[in-house]
């Protein structure tokens, strides 16, 4: 049996020291393919280029024949939470994944091992209007309140389709018992977008009471103040635009009610999630300006994804959509490059817009684009050194650094566990061995 | 009960004015030549403790007879404050399964509510929460655990009603009376949560909405409190809704919250900023791991007994994660790192089997590096301070009430025998060994 | 009678024409020889004739296949295709029946060959997958032990009697575990029942199998020595080809102990078997190699089964497995991912597994296990030219994938996906 590095509290490398990574092939994303170094200086990139500076002191290492990509952007995923979905009512925006984060989740480990380094961790899609997300660098080993990244946006988890409208269903959308006494609100798409207009428009009134009060305050009167709502105020803050909007959609009816409805109440769609049909609503999206961030070749698990076609990327990218592509999954978090290679096979795609998919692109969406997402000067230091060109079905990350941290790296790993596995055993033994004391001295 | 039954009860209670009557009319009781251990003090190696009228009216090496004293002759005995569990459900009829045990600690909440007739629908609806609940009001003097808890050396408890969200209100409660009024010490110390989640299907049913609700439910309390005083002041304002479930949440002494593992003892400090209590956390299984933080939190912590064991009837080639082994191995060090690390503690028997196998579970600590005084302190003292009740329980001062533990032997010495507890200055001996009520406890 | 003689000879004439070509300007992979660069390949009346012959005989189709690469079709050795259109809706399942004791069903029978899962799958150069009766989706009792006959189909044909290869492949079963650690979808956490319930369930489980194949056994007995007045019983009957070697019994066992249950379970029933979805076989591998029995790996993609255990655990299971010197094949064991099972085995090859290998795992290899490797599974003379044709490498996500043959027919590489990816590519903007 092998064990991995959950328990090495720190084989983290101080930031402090610079670190300059030679004879790489970097992939920049948006820059082209630099062979050359990267040089790293407080947790950001200090120069990209044939040669760079190498301070004294600095750690070198040397990436011969292997390439640089920067951090993958995971804009779709569920890990590290102890809650996923608060979904007995179709309005829960009031619930927040920062709250219930896990840090010590196995899979925020293997997802760095797979190089990723920045996941969206979403409210789950059981009702239209979800939860608030979290958007998380994947610092491992490090507590809940290390992984909250201060330049992540707030945002809301929207969900269309099959998903909000089960709990509407007396059986589940199962054959089997059915419970009518659990039944909630909606049970149809249409219902669904009833909600939204529903939802907003108390939002608004919520707004307008606020608004009534400060006024009625400041002439004086004595007025009671509202009760501060924290499932209406996250809707407000949408209206404001200080919130973006994550949508989890599969048919391109309901992501084109989607679009309309929110033109009517007078918000922006940030994205469209885990998007199966983008593709045929591409012009209606990209006129509307939301991203969409597909499943690479996911389809025909539900009725909702028997349209779902791996071309959807390719589609959306060559029709002006902002385009990326997540994982949802604690399984796919580990490999996003090759999910994005497969929009090469499927629809053409360039290597560097492929690479683009789960890079900078979902950091444009996410609106950390300024920080993360492509090797560039003044960037925060999130990369990883794979072994071969990342896009191939061989490429294996073999160091991952965020913030000029190193976080993962393949050769500690293989070390590391000969150590656990003797802790493990050690453990296991002295367990074992345990019998109640007898004497106890004072 | 009927309604004419409860109301003889309640006026029968109301005859007695004070816990300490429990003791009146009986003789002033003496114990010397002992070693008296006060916790608050110096130990005297031989001293004497003098009860009158339910109270600890002398302490000292020597004091003199008052007329009529039962005397208790001392020698080899050691007497110690009465022991108090820190947090139980002692005096209720319903023990709670060990919820405690389980890799996420959601609380120690009893056997979830059945659903509400109507389901909730959001934070309005108040699910599962019932802060008028008080355990003062619902504890019996016929609990069969009681004399099993004075057998084993506690003379007190603090017992919470462990159901729901807000759960309700707990008692500082002595451990024998003629009638349940006059075992209360103090009647609301404070109010329970746990992070259970409405299995009847309505809000909320995960972890996160239980948290958005406490978070929701403490704005809304602050905001009618402030309502109806701004209704005091302005009666041609709109009249607030009365709302039972916000009565007295923020009025609350302090407010006790589950944090079992690391993570969410550091979730839990951060959540409770916010919150406009006193925050207390119990479980801390793997507090362990952070002494330092719950210390510069400053708030004061219950560690619950139940430390995590291997299942029973496990299968052998089960995969155990390396982290529940640790679990297992380290929680029983926790009390150590806390004492420390400074943090004011005391311990929880939620769980737990046994008043027997509490006092066992902390001898676990003590071999685990808790220091055996330490322990006495978290059991007495800090037990009595983290409910604001130390100028009348956790030591052996004089005007205290009178409530002692003698032993011969030093306490969590495994030969040591309880020989006999004062409470409320009326002494009982122990009850012969009794098995546990294994149905009470069950799984 | 005139008319329908023209119509053969020229169908004789023509025959050539659907299943014979020549194939030049390639570099061919035989997976059982090393390549061969820039050379032809001769296939007539759906063989191969013929590997680096000049030209192409008189008639026979010529194919520029310049800068291609020529591999065998790969075989995807557990899916439900077929069987199971969407995995959630219950009505487009056919996997699992109901009851536990089904040697007699077939899942030949209910193959749709109008399934959207086929041409989706072919499209990535598979040619061949084993068919379950059991698992997938919502099926119906799915709790089954033995299964039913699991069916080795060609991608091809109007019918599903067009597309067998072997009805009778293998039976599957379900090993029963004694495990006690079950996942509660109400926690989302794993939960421990009692250990001493399942040993229980366990042992009345292979109490209940070894009847059921003592009186299969019994009953063959009979049947053999034409005993008077034997009752036709048609679930022992079809455990005579099992009995008879004629089919191995592919057993789906994860775990250690279930997988040396299973090894011992068989060397009593003296039948042939085939270890399915093995995960974390432990010590079992050195008997699995030492009793050479062959085994179907799930995908190498997925999860580690435990959170301590290593991230690479499935990764490199495979690789290990093959230092022991087992033999393996690779399958999906559902539809949804069942395309990309070549590129299940680059990642095992990527955590050392030898490429050679990984290849051999969904080519030759899968066809030696399911008693093909004569016909099938290599591009060797006399072989049935089931050939792919691709730009690159096959394990490769972003090769694409040119031609596919199966039986030297040239398949559509449309799919309901490229039907859609045609019409809104082309939607106006």
């Amino acid at each position: 049996m092998k064990f991995s590095l959950l328990l090495l509290p720190c084989l983290l490398l101080a930031a402090d020291p610079p670190l300059v990574v030679q004879n790489a092939n970097i992939l920049t994303v948006t820059k082209g393919t630099i062979k050359g170094s990267i040089l790293v200086e407080n947790g950001k990139i200090k120069e990209v280029g044939e040669k760079v500076m190498v301070p004294p002191g600095a750690k070198v290492i040397d990436a011969s024949g292997q390439f640089i990509l920067p951090g993958i952007i995971d804009s779709h995923s569920h890990i590290a939470a102890d809650s996923i979905n608060e979904g007995s009512i179709s309005v829960s925006s009031m619930v927040r994944i920062e709250d219930v984060l896990n840090p010590e989740d196995v899979a925020i480990y293997r997802a760095i091992a797979g190089g990723t380094t920045i996941a969206n961790v979403l409210h789950g899609s059981a009702n239209a209007i979800g939860g608030q997300n979290s958007l998380i660098k994947l610092r491992w080993g490090k507590k809940a309140e290390e992984m909250f990244w201060d330049k992540a946006q707030p945002s809301i988890k929207f969900a269309l389709g099959e998903n909000p409208k089960r709990q509407g269903n007396p059986t589940g959308g199962r054959v089997g018992a059915a419970n009518v006494n659990t039944l909630r609100y909606p049970a149809t798409r249409m219902g669904i977008e009833d909600v939204y207009v529903e939802a907003f428009t108390k939002a608004k009134e919520y707004r307008q009471s606020w608004k009534d009060y400060e006024a009625k305050k400041a002439k004086g009167e004595a007025v009671i103040p509202p009760r501060r709502d924290l499932q209406l105020e996250p809707l407000v803050e949408v209206l404001e635009g200080k919130r973006l909007v994550h949508v989890h959609a599969y048919r391109a009816d309901e992501i084109l009610m989607m679009i309309r409805i929110a033109e009517q109440i007078g918000f922006k769609i940030t994205s469209f999630e885990h998007i199966l049909e983008g593709y045929k609503v591409a012009k209606e999206m990209a006129k509307h300006g939301s991203a969409g961030a597909g499943f690479s070749d996911w389809w025909a698990f539900k009725i909702e994804a028997y349209d779902a076609i791996p071309y959807n990327m390719a589609i959306m990218a060559r029709k002006g959509v902002l385009a990326s592509v997540n994982s949802d999954s604690a399984d796919t978090i580990r490999r996003l490059n090759t999910e994005a290679a497969k929009t090469m096979k499927y629809g053409g795609l360039t290597e560097e817009e492929a690479l683009k998919l789960v890079t900078i692109n979902p950091a444009i969406h996410l609106q950390v684009d300024k920080y993360v997402g492509s090797i560039e000067v003044g960037k925060d230091a999130d990369f990883v050194i794979w072994d071969k060109h990342p896009l191939s079905s061989f490429a294996r990350a073999q160091q991952v650094y965020i913030d000029g941290v190193k976080y993962f790296d393949r050769d500690d790993d293989a070390s590391a566990r000969v150590k656990i596995e003797a802790q493990k055993k050690a453990l296991e033994d002295k367990l074992r061995r345990q019998t109640p004391a007898t004497r106890r001295p004072q | 009960m009927t309604i004419r039954r409860r109301h003889f009860l309640k006026s029968a209670a109301c005859a007695l004015t004070a816990s300490g009557l429990f003791a009146q009319g009986r003789p002033p009781i003496l114990i010397r030549n002992a070693k008296i251990v006060p916790v608050s003090g110096p130990i005297l190696a031989r001293g004497a403790v003098l009860v009158e009228d339910g109270f600890i009216t002398a302490v000292g090496e020597s004091i003199a007879a008052p007329a009529g004293a039962q005397i208790i002759e001392g020698e080899g005995l050691t007497v110690y404050p009465g022991l108090i569990d820190g947090l139980s459900t002692l005096g209720l009829d319903a023990a709670p399964t060990a919820g405690l045990a389980l890799p996420q600690g959601r609380g120690a909440g009893g056997p979830a509510p059945a659903p509400a007739a109507t389901i909730s629908r959001g934070p309005e609806d108040r699910p599962l929460t019932t802060p008028w609940i008080k355990a003062a009001d619902l504890v019996k003097t016929t609990d069969r655990r009681l004399p099993l808890a004075r057998a084993a050396g506690f003379t007190s408890a603090v017992t919470f009603p462990t159901s729901g969200i807000f759960a309700g209100q707990g008692a500082v409660i002595n451990l024998a009376a003629e009638r349940a009024g006059q075992m209360i010490v103090a009647p609301s110390v404070g109010i329970y949560t746990t992070l259970a989640t409405n299995r009847g299907g309505g809000f909320p049913n995960s972890l996160m909405g239980v948290i958005a609700y406490l978070r929701q439910t403490y704005i809304d309390a602050e905001h009618y409190k402030s309502a109806n005083e701004m209704f005091a002041k302005n009666p041609q304002l709109a009249r607030p809704a009365y709302e039972r479930a916000l009565e007295g949440i923020i009025e609350a002494p302090r407010t006790l919250f589950p944090a079992v593992r690391a993570y969410e003892i550091d979730r839990m400090i951060r959540l409770t900023k916010d919150f406009p209590t006193k925050p207390v956390l119990y479980g801390l299984h793997e507090g362990f791991r952070r002494g330092d933080e719950i210390a510069k939190a400053g708030v004061a912590a219950i560690v619950n007994l139940r430390w995590p064991e291997a299942p029973r009837d496990q299968d052998p080639e089960d995969h155990e994660d390396i982290k529940v082994l640790e679990l297992r191995d380290k929680a029983a060090s926790t009390p150590g790192v806390l004492a420390k690390a400074g943090v004011k503690f005391t311990f929880s028997s939620i769980g737990v089997d046994t008043p027997a196998a509490t006092i066992r579970a902390v001898k676990k600590a003590i071999d685990a590096g808790l220091p055996a005084a330490e322990a006495l302190r978290a059991m007495t003292l800090s037990a009595a301070e983290i409910y604001g009740i130390q100028s009348r329980l956790g030591s052996i001062e004089k005007g205290k009430i009178a409530n002692l533990t003698i032993t011969k032997g030093d306490l969590f010495q495994d030969s040591t025998r309880v020989q006999f507890v004062l409470i409320d200055g009326v002494k009982f001996d122990p009850a012969p060994e009794e098995t546990p009520q294994r149905p009470e406890f069950s799984r | 009678m005139r008319f329908l003689s023209i119509l053969l000879v020229s169908a004789a004439l023509f025959a050539s024409d659907k299943d014979s070509f020549f194939l030049k300007g390639v570099t061919v992979f035989p997976v059982s020889s090393p390549k061969i660069d820039n050379t032809t390949l001769l296939v007539v009346d759906g063989k191969i004739a013929d590997i680096g012959a000049k030209s192409a005989p008189k008639g026979v189709r010529v194919i520029d296949g310049k800068g291609l690469q020529v591999y065998p079709g790969i075989i995807n050795s557990a899916t439900n295709i077929g069987l199971s259109e969407i995995s959630s809706i219950r009505e487009t399942n056919d996997t699992g029946e109901l009851g536990d004791f089904n040697p007699q069903l077939r899942a030949i029978v209910a193959i749709n060959p109008e399934t959207e899962h086929i041409p989706v799958v072919r499209a990535n150069g598979i040619s061949t997958v084993l068919t379950l009766p059991g698992g997938g989706g919502f099926g119906g009792g799915g709790t089954g032990i033995i299964m039913g006959q699991a069916a080795l189909i060609h991608l091809d044909g109007y019918t599903y009697e067009e597309m067998e290869i072997n009805r009778t492949a293998a039976y599957q079963m379900r090993f029963p575990t004694m495990q006690s650690r079950t996942f509660d979808f109400d926690t989302f956490q794993f939960s421990r029942g009692s250990f001493a319930e399942s040993k229980r369930r366990f042992d009345t489980q292979m109490q209940e199998i070894k009847r059921f194949f003592s009186e299969a056994r019994t009953y063959m007995q009979a049947k053999t020595a034409k005993t008077p007045g034997l009752k036709t019983n048609v679930r022992f009957d079809a455990m005579i080809p099992l009995f008879e070697g004629k089919a191995p019994l592919m057993i789906t066992a994860s775990k250690e102990r279930e997988i040396l249950a299973a090894i011992k379970f068989a060397e009593e029933e003296k039948v042939k078997i085939i270890l399915a979805d093995v995960r974390e076989p432990g010590k079992a591998t050195e008997e699995i190699a030492k009793k050479k029995i062959p085994c179907i790996l799930g995908p190498v993609t997925q999860l580690p089964p435990e959170a301590d255990m290593s991230y690479d655990f499935n990764y490199s299971l495979p690789s290990q497995l093959h230092k022991a010197g087992v033999k393996f094949a690779f399958g999906s064991f559902q539809n949804q991912f069942a395309r990309n099972i070549a590129f299940e085995a680059a990642s095992a090859s990527s955590y050392g597994l030898p490429y050679d290998e990984a290849l051999k795992a969904i080519t030759l290899s899968a066809a030696e296990i399911w008693g093909i490797g004569d016909k099938y599974g290599s591009i060797e003379k006399g072989k049935y030219a089931d050939i792919l044709v691709t730009n690159g490498d096959p394990l490769e996500v972003k090769t694409d994938i040119k031609m596919l043959f199966i039986q030297g027919r040239q398949q559509s590489l449309e799919s309901k996906h490229t039907r859609l990816y045609d019409k809104y590519r082309q939607r106006p903007n």
